[in-house]
């Protein structure tokens, strides 16, 4: 049966609005689950959801009922309960009564004790209304939203005020209240066009209504309405918009019912770097820039409406008087930041803050500086112009352009950086070192830019976890995760042969004594802290969660090394060879439990097949070690399945458990030694099989 | 329509909403938020509804008089209703028709803005009101005050009175708006723009502002500790403005600001406690 819900709101930020849809639709099936509301497989129904700023929608198909459950009542034994001529005695008669049955009702019941009668009662399950109306009221108070907010004098915490709650179950309105909200089965159109209250009796209904009075549920629907637009309006122009996710992403959930316009700006303000531009139009009127084929801003913006086009070109005339007040700002900015050169600036990082108990940008320039020295090797790249730009990479801080629009830091400076003069390597390295900033922004395509982006997010990363910053589950105030990726994912881009525990230590050391906790125990804090992200990005780029596992598992201090740990077994997946190989490995792991450590000795060996083993064993050892030094792990794997075929004669031919122990014991040592090589290269254990294939 | 009728209208719309109107404050504050009859009021659990002009000071936004939208002194309009009404967003959007705009051929958006003020301990959730791109109000539910949860919630509704001016006369230049039929906006602050960003960010001697603020610093103590709590908030204004002023001056170093804020805001929170604890009178 079709239950659907719509809480209505006053403007919910989008973010807000995606991890609410994100706990209904969990919190929904878990209850579901727990009363049983589930069909045949113990499954729930499908669960949907969808939403704008001003409405969270649930939709789900469940049963009528609440699956039904068998209850036995056991009784007397049977031995007991009937004579020989299998005619009831007393015992069962007062059984029966006693439960309110006939004696022919009763059944022969077997359990571990033997044959004993009883009754076996089928409890029907509850209606779905009634459990329906005990879930749904907990699931909207367990939404927690990244701030939470009260108002008036309601009880409730949400994301913004509550205005209504519509709830239909089966064509009808459930009965519920959420503070002082009663769910009802109506709900309304658009805030300013269609304010009146609409009756809906089913999902299909809500919806087709909800569109005819501008609302829009589904965000894909909105999104492509407005992407559609955005191409009629730029047809002509033989343009396109210069692309930002982000934007896009905020506007579908800011607006019920699309509309893109387009307006016109001064075409003088054309020389300002399009990141201005387009970033003087996104911040505050959230409206999108437009480019040529070139990728040249052209002196035009796209933005959208919620609700009713633009016919009287009101909407559009008033952007384009904001705009140009804005860009008249950013013109400002520019001209007058652009009067000091950056150096001349440089001294006043000492008044602003990087962390209350890290100092100022000022000390942090100077570890970034110490630090992308200390890199400039590993990346094979020139120093002075490095140090230069580390020098002045934090300098647009304090001019007027990021302090209007914090989103253009790193960006500012290195436009500032190329306006007066300085040579790409400098500029490029700082317009650059905030990349990458999310998960679609590419790493700094330089390697100067590299290394300065590296250098100054681990100072973020170790200074924080230094003075005892935590991060955990949604709490990340500093984004020291994101910094983290951007330090994993420029390592794999630039190739770059560092080592994590390096890294760390050159940091700590840069901090002096400012850090309160130790050397070991940051290193240790922050392996792990990077193990995870590692694993983040490798799952995201879609590789397998076990390979992943295998490849972190066996070592991940060269960042780049285990990215090709983790190709060399992507590689070879889905070969026969590899599964024979995992077989192989679990088997030995399986051998190896619980048994000491102990030393080989060669000439205890008398088999041909362990000599065999031993032999490869050892002619493996000198070749492996220099090939993993290399990074040559598709190499490295090439004579671990080798080897595999030896080992299986070994297993075949030689019995392990021997029973002299000398003997025992020194097979043992054999398999112990040839595990631990393997594992230099991967942690084949962690590798699931599919045992169907075998 | 001119910026008195304007404030006129205001005042009408939101008298009969059940607002008593309020007078300005007689000091610099940097908004209507920090005046007492916002601040003393929504830290008590007593219903409140109130409206006024604030003007409002910020020193380093002065340019001169040379900036076409950028003042060191502007003029709100602060409306504070406890607890907020269930309807405040649809009688909030019926000022705007009030004041003749006719909303429903515009883009009104509620973009998300949370606002803080670190000084007096307070924060808020809500929007800034965008129209056709313009922010001209800023909406917030009064979450914390003083330090402290504050329940019932306020709605405090800021409208700035000269972008919302900008919009009905349709001009680019602040300058150009008319305050009545025969005086503009120039005539009226031109001068005093000019002056005073002179006086913000050079003029004004950091020694005196200095010394001014620990005097200000030691009252506000004082008048703690005689449980004189309407005074002592006066001296935290004072302090305020003070500690802005600097600011413009580029007088305060790092560590400074840090200690600054957290020294008016520890007074504030101190004041808050001793007026909730004996009753909000």
């Amino acid at each position: 049966m079709e239950l659907f819900l719509e809480i209505n709101t006053e403007e919910m930020p989008g973010a807000h609005v995606k991890t609410a849809l994100e706990q209904i639709e969990k919190g929904l099936r878990k209850k579901l689950k727990d009363v049983d509301l589930v069909d045949k497989n113990n499954k729930p129904g499908d669960i949907k959801t969808y939403g704008t700023c001003r409405r969270l929608v649930l939709c789900a198909e469940t049963p009528a009922k609440q699956r039904s459950k068998q209850d036995v009542v056991i009784g007397p034994p049977k031995k007991v309960a009937f004579d020989k001529n299998n005619n009831p005695t007393s015992a069962a008669k007062g059984f029966a009564r006693s439960n309110n049955v006939k004696v022919s009702d009763l059944e022969v019941i077997e359990n571990k004790k033997g044959e004993y009668i009883g009754i076996k009662k089928e409890i029907k399950g509850e209606k779905a209304e009634k459990l329906l109306e005990e879930i749904l009221p907990k699931l909207i108070l367990d939404l927690s939203f990244p701030k939470m907010m009260r108002w008036g004098q309601s009880p409730l915490r949400f994301s913004r005020p509550i205005k209504n709650i519509l709830c239909v179950f089966d064509g009808k309105p459930l009965a519920f209240k959420v503070g002082d909200k009663t769910a009802s089965s109506h709900t309304y159109g658009h805030k300013l066009f269609f304010p009146k209250k609409i009756k809906v009796d089913s999902f299909k209904n809500y919806v087709s209504q909800l569109k005819q009075k501008k609302v829009l549920i589904d965000a894909e629907e909105r999104k492509n309405r407005i992407e559609k637009q955005i191409k009629d309006k730029l047809s002509s122009l033989n343009a396109r918009i210069y692309p930002d996710n982000e934007l896009l992403e905020k506007i579908t959930y800011d607006v019920e019912y699309p509309y893109v316009f387009l307006g016109e700006f001064p075409k003088n303000y054309l020389k300002l770097p399009i990141e201005i531009l387009s970033t003087a139009m996104k911040v505050g009127q959230s409206l999108f820039s437009v480019v040529d084929k070139n990728n040249r801003q052209i002196p035009y913006f796209l933005g959208v409406t919620d609700g009713s086009p633009d016919s009287k070109l009101l909407v559009q005339k008033g952007n384009e008087r904001v705009l140009k007040a804005r860009l008249e700002d950013a013109r400002f900015f520019w001209e007058h930041d652009l009067e000091t050169p950056l150096e001349d600036k440089r001294a006043l990082l000492q008044k602003i803050v990087f962390q209350e108990k890290l100092g100022t940008y000022d000390e942090k320039t100077k570890r970034i500086q110490k630090l992308a020295r200390f890199l400039s090797k590993a990346a094979g790249t020139k120093e002075q112009s490095l140090v230069q730009a580390a020098d002045l990479c934090k300098v647009d801080l304090i001019t007027e352009m990021v302090r209007e629009f914090p989103s253009l830091q790193g960006k500012s400076g290195g436009l500032y950086a190329k306006n007066q003069g300085y040579p790409v390597q400098v500029w490029k390295a700082i317009y650059e070192h905030y990349q990458p900033v999310s998960q679609d922004d590419p790493s700094p395509s330089t390697t100067n830019g590299a290394v300065l982006s590296i250098a100054d997010k681990i100072d973020s990363i170790v200074g924080s976890f230094g003075i005892g910053l935590e991060v955990s589950g949604s709490k990340d105030p500093f984004g020291l995760r994101r910094n983290a990726q951007g330090i994993c994912i420029t390592i794999l881009d630039h190739k770059i042969s560092l080592t994590l525990t390096d890294l760390i230590q050159q940091s700590v050391s840069e901090y002096g004594s400012v850090l309160t906790k130790s050397q070991q125990e940051l290193n240790h804090q922050c392996q792990a802290f990077f193990k995870d992200r590692l694993k983040y990005i490798y799952e995201k780029q879609g590789y397998r969660y076990d390979l992943v596992n295998a490849a972190l598992e066996a070592g991940f201090d060269e960042i780049y090394h285990s990215f090709l740990r983790l190709k060399a077994l992507d590689e070879i997946k889905d070969t026969p060879e590899f599964n024979s190989l995992i077989i192989v490995v679990k088997r030995v792991n399986n051998i190896l439990k619980g048994q000491p450590k102990r030393v080989i000795k060669p000439d205890l060996f008398q088999e041909k097949h362990e000599i065999k083993l031993y032999t490869e064993y050892s002619t493996l050892k000198e070749k492996i070690f220099p090939l993993i030094s290399a990074g040559d792990f598709r190499g490295a794997q090439e004579f671990i399945l080798d080897i595999r075929s030896t080992i299986d004669l070994f297993f075949d031919h030689v019995l392990v458990m021997a029973e002299d122990p000398q003997l025992r014991k020194n097979r043992i040592a054999l398999l112990r030694a040839i595990s631990r090589l393997f594992s230099k290269v991967a942690d084949y254990s962690q590798v699931v099989v599919d045992m169907d294939q075998l | 329509m001119s910026i008195q009728q304007l404030i006129m209208k205001l005042q009408e719309f939101w008298a009969d909403q059940g607002c008593y109107l309020a007078q300005p404050y007689d000091l610099e504050v940097g908004a209507g938020t920090m005046t007492p009859d916002t601040f003393f009021r929504v830290i008590d659990q007593r219903d409140w509804n109130a409206a006024y002009v604030q003007p409002s000071r910020r020193p380093s936004d002065g340019r001169f008089g040379e900036n076409p939208h950028r003042v060191q002194k502007h003029f709100q309009y602060q409306v504070i209703m406890k607890p907020s009404p269930s309807d405040i967003q649809e009688r909030y959007l019926q000022s705007l028709r009030f004041l003749g705009i006719k909303i429903k051929e515009h883009d009104i958006r509620f973009d998300e803005d949370n606002w803080e003020s670190p000084t007096i301990g307070a924060w808020g959730v809500g929007w800034q009101v965008l129209l056709d791109g313009l922010e001209i109000t800023q909406f917030t539910y009064f979450q914390q005050a003083g330090g402290k949860d504050i329940f019932p919630v306020p709605v405090e509704i800021t409208y700035g009175l000269e972008r919302l001016e900008m919009f009905l006369e349709g001009k680019d230049n602040i300058y150009d708006l008319k305050w009545s039929d025969d005086v503009t906006y120039r005539d009226l602050r031109l001068l005093e723009e000019k002056e005073f960003s002179e006086y913000n960010f050079s003029q004004a001697d950091i020694n005196v502002l200095h010394k001014s603020f620990s005097m200000n610093v030691r009252e506000a103590r004082k008048l703690i500790r005689k449980g004189l709590l309407l005074p002592a908030y006066d001296m935290c204004l004072k302090c305020s403005h003070l500690f802005n002023l600097l600011d413009s001056r580029g007088a305060i170093s790092v560590t400074e600001r840090v200690k600054i804020i957290s020294q008016i805001r520890a007074l504030v929170v101190q004041i808050t406690k001793k007026y909730t604890a004996r009753g909000g009178s």
